[in-house]
């Protein structure tokens, strides 16, 4: 699977982000929901309290005509009228008050309930009034109200106007309930009725009055005054308030598109079901003829306890929906706004982590390149300062283990390269040495088995010069033979003397202490020779590891061949010194004698090379040099004829063999 | 007329035991040759011989081996070394065991003839206590001196110089000086090699061997004019020559530590 390569402060940003977005988006839908949902109990709260309101206004039309009934009835002419059965005046009378008190139906029945007065058509009387307000009456004799249902043959008795005003023709309205009927004959009103007793208290009658409420918006548009006081929303009345037939409006000042009451249509289905059907008040959201409102609807009862039908109150939904809008927009505004925020707090915090990370890893990365002596400045106290810390201990323990395993690595180069020096010198010293030996070895052969011939040759010559008389000839050439075979003898000798096997003696010592004690042997020698000798020797000098009688051979040999060189006398300076960036010690003897001629010079180290005539064997700067080979150092020759020469002997400042280096190691130890 | 000396020449090459026969031949000796060590030893159960000159280096019996036997057979005997391989140690050594000296190869008759003379005359004193022996015989060798025994001591001096002299007995066995030869300020002598040659009157020719090698610095003048000082006093006064040491330490190892 390929993996994105992100940087950690894109992933911290996006996990911030994340956890943001998440937490105001939550905090933002569970706000609007909160809010809107707030916003919406307190609008079916007072819808609720609206619909009571509504229910007080309603009450009060109902007590305000049962109270004008009873008052009514309760008037002397009425008794007078009806003690003297004069049906005339009271017909007049009662007309009068029907007017008055702005009723639809004023009707005087008798005690058996038979219309005496029917108000509305004097000429419509003498038949049995089927209501049952009037029968409870009778019974009770007490004055009650009560909204009843009337048929359109009652209404048609009441008044033929009344039963026309009360006929609806069903507006076809979505979610209602299926009716097979078209139209509405039937009307509702509010009905009162009240005893008539003759002065001792003994019933003379009924009197009932009602209003039509069919097409009569007295009380909805009371409500609307009084609980919404007109207030209008784009145009439309905030508050509403309907009464209705069975599911029928019949009285409302919800308008229709074209601005009419919205008479004739219906109650959606569910509403009906509940508030119908079921008995039970509804509040909440419903869709009104055109437009969403917030509602509550309440059963209308007749004097059975019959719903007959429903009394509502609306509230446009738009302006709390309008609120809620702007409550979110503010809402979401803070989120967004909180957003962004959060995001500005969330960079620096991403920042000031992965900073820090960034930098540990640009320091792993320069540890893992080699860089060990990286150190992370720590900015902080948490975590990642404990981290950078670590690190900083991890990377001091880290080059603190390199830096001894390189010098462990160092360490163990130098013993391998010293070892092998050792080695190529033991071997270098070996090889050598059997040279030497060899060379011992012929020459001792070539010495012994010469001097046999030349004991004869010599005693020979000798005897025969003996007998010879000195003036003669053979005397000469006797000598001579003489002479020579001595000189044999003499060569002999030398390279003996060259060859010699002595075990070489290695000891530490400061060479200056060598060249001391062999210019004090020299010293009467150079008085001798009128030579100055000045000693430029350089204090505190390594020891080195020679043969020191060896060494001393070598010098006086240096020495005694520089004060040949001056026989009128001169300076010899000798001078001590490091050189070879430490490797070795040199010694250098310089004359002010004759010099070498140019063409001698690389001869002086050769065998039997000699200046001196019969006073030298050849052998002494041979000898020399041979030592000086053994101790793996080197002889230098600088000359100039009539200026001086110059010899240097350098010695190695390292051990010649293993052995000597050890048992050197354990003194110093 | 008195009694011949005899002496046995003991040398595995021929020319060498002639020509040394031929040296010595005289009036005074009474001269035998033998080529090996074993033709020696039975040279010498027959005869009693005065002195044997015997080369060191032989095939069979060595010239070491046979100066042993000698040695035990005839304590008397004098015995001269003479060897082609003038190692000091060898002839050091040779001289603990018993013999009288030694003469590196080559050498000339008189040179023979003197160191036979001295060995005899070293072997009439130690026998007669001849008048010869005058003071000297007694003379203790002073402490911390290196010597060849009979022939010459080494004394390493305080300014690391070597002083050589003469060895007292060899002062006892010849006769009177007639001449030292000395060598040259700056030469260069090796141990073992002639250092001074000291001339009797008569004639004859002693070698002093050279006990340490190095350049000769100085001689001593007080001997060169008088050589009495060297019987009066031959280990302080008596000093001969000078010399810087070459190789002083190595070369004391061969020496008689007195």
């Amino acid at each position: 699977m390929l993996k994105l390569r992100l940087p950690l402060s894109t992933k911290l940003i996006f996990a911030f982000s994340l956890v943001i977005v998440i937490g105001v988006s939550i905090s933002t839908i569970v706000g609007i929901r909160l809010i809107g949902n707030t916003i919406l109990r307190q609008a079916q709260d007072k819808v609720r309290l609206d619909l009571n309101s509504a229910w007080e206004v309603y009450n009060a039309e109902s007590e305000a005509i049962k109270t004008k009934i009873r008052m009514t009835a309760n008037r002397f002419f009425i008794k007078e009228a009806l003690i003297g059965n004069n049906l005339a005046e009271l017909s007049s009378e009662l007309q009068k008050v029907r007017r008055d008190e702005e009723l639809d139906i004023l009707t005087l029945v008798d005690t058996r309930g038979v219309v005496l007065v029917r108000t509305r058509d004097l000429k419509a009387f003498g038949d049995r009034s089927t209501d049952g307000i009037v029968d409870w009456v009778l019974i009770n004799q007490k004055p009650v109200v009560s909204t009843q249902i009337v048929p359109e043959s009652v209404l048609l008795r009441e008044g033929e106007d009344l039963a026309r005003r009360a006929r609806i023709d069903m507006l076809p309205t979505p979610k209602s309930r299926p009716r097979d009927e078209t139209v509405e004959t039937a009307g509702m009103v509010i009905k009162a009725a009240a005893p008539v007793h003759d002065h001792t208290g003994a019933l003379l009658g009924v009197l009932y009055g009602a209003n039509l409420l069919n097409r009569n918006y007295a009380i909805v548009d009371r409500v609307k005054d009084i609980v919404y006081k007109g207030e209008q929303y784009d145009e439309l009345d905030i508050g509403t308030a309907t009464i209705f037939q069975d599911d029928l409006r019949i009285s409302t000042n919800v308008m229709t598109i074209d601005g009419k009451r919205a008479i004739g249509t219906r109650v959606s289905e569910e509403v009906y079901d509940r508030v119908m059907r079921q008995g039970i008040p509804w509040v909440g959201r419903a869709f009104v003829v055109n437009a969403w409102y917030i509602t509550a609807y309440a059963p209308i009862k007749n004097i059975h306890g019959e719903r007959v039908g429903i009394l509502y109150v609306g509230m446009l939904e738009a302006p709390y929906i309008d609120l809620r809008s702007r409550v979110v927009f503010i809402f979401l505004g803070i989120a967004v706004a909180s957003v962004l925020l959060l995001s500005v707090i969330a960079y620096f915090t991403t920042a000031r982590i992965s900073g820090p990370i960034r930098e540990l890893r640009n320091a792993t990365r320069k540890v893992a390149d080699g860089d060990l002596k990286h150190r992370l400045q720590i900015t902080s106290r948490d975590e990642i300062g404990e981290l950078s810390e670590s690190f900083n201990r991890m990377t001091v323990a880290l080059q603190k283990a390199t830096d001894n395993y390189q010098a462990l690595t160092r360490t163990l180069e130098e013993k391998v390269k010293e070892k092998t020096e050792e080695l190529s010198a033991a071997q270098d010293f070996l090889v050598q040495s059997e040279k030497l030996a060899s060379l011992g070895k012929l020459a001792a052969g070539i010495a012994h088995e010469i001097n046999n011939p030349l004991t004869s040759i010599l005693i020979n010559s000798h005897l025969l010069l003996e007998r010879t008389d000195k003036g003669d000839q053979s005397a000469n050439n006797l000598q001579l033979i003489i002479d020579e075979t001595t000189r044999c003898s003499a060569i002999v000798r030398g390279l003996l003397e060259f060859a010699r096997q002595t075990p070489p003696e290695m000891t530490l010592v400061d060479i200056n202490e060598v060249i001391k004690s062999t210019l004090l042997i020299m010293d009467t020698q150079a008085l001798v020779h009128k030579v100055k000798v000045v000693k430029k020797l350089t204090k505190d000098l390594q020891h080195v590891m020679v043969d020191v009688n060896k060494i001393k051979q070598v010098f006086t040999n240096i020495v005694l061949n520089a004060l040949d060189a001056m026989p009128e006398g001169g300076v010899l300076e000798i001078a001590s010194s490091v050189s070879g960036e430490n490797k070795e010690i040199k010694i250098t003897f310089r004359d002010s004698g004759r010099g070498i001629p140019k063409e001698n010079v690389t001869r002086i180290f050769d065998p039997f090379f000699t200046t001196k005539g019969t006073n030298g064997t050849g052998l002494g700067l041979s000898i020399s040099y041979g030592i000086i080979q053994q101790h793996r150092g080197a002889i230098d020759v600088e000359s100039e004829v009539g200026v001086g020469t110059t010899m240097a002997v350098r010695l190695p400042l390292y051990p010649i063999t293993g052995d000597e280096k050890e048992e050197t190691r354990d003194r110093e130890v | 007329m008195t009694e011949k000396f005899k002496v046995l020449v003991v040398d595995d090459e021929l020319p060498v035991c002639k020509s040394i026969a031929s040296a010595l031949t005289s009036k005074e000796y009474l001269i035998d040759t033998a080529l090996s060590g074993e033709e020696a030893l039975e040279l010498q159960e027959k005869k009693h011989y005065d002195a044997i000159i015997i080369d060191l280096m032989m095939p069979g019996i060595s010239g070491l081996e046979l100066l042993k036997k000698v040695k035990k057979n005839r304590p008397d005997t004098m015995m001269i070394m003479i060897t082609g391989y003038p190692s000091i140690r060898t002839a050091v050594e040779s001289i603990k065991i018993g013999a009288f000296d030694y003469i590196p190869k080559p050498f000339t008759p008189n040179e023979i003839r003197s160191i036979v003379t001295r060995a005899l005359t070293r072997k009439r004193v130690t026998q007669k206590k001849v008048e010869e022996s005058r003071f000297l015989e007694d003379m203790p060798v002073p402490e911390g001196l290196y010597t060849i025994p009979n022939n010459s001591w080494a004394k390493v001096e305080d300014d690391g110089s070597v002083l050589v002299g003469v060895h007292h007995m060899l002062l006892v066995t010849i006769a009177k000086i007639a001449a030292i030869e000395f060598p040259k300020v700056n030469e260069t002598r090796y141990q073992g090699e002639t250092c001074v040659r000291i001339v009797e009157s008569s004639e004859r020719l002693h070698r002093l061997w050279t006990p340490v090698t190095g350049k000769i610095t100085a001689i001593n003048t007080k001997v060169q004019d008088d050589y009495s000082v060297l019987y009066k006093d031959p280990y302080v006064k008596g000093w001969l020559v000078q010399l810087t040491p070459t190789n002083l330490d190595v070369d004391l190892k061969n020496l008689l530590v007195t």
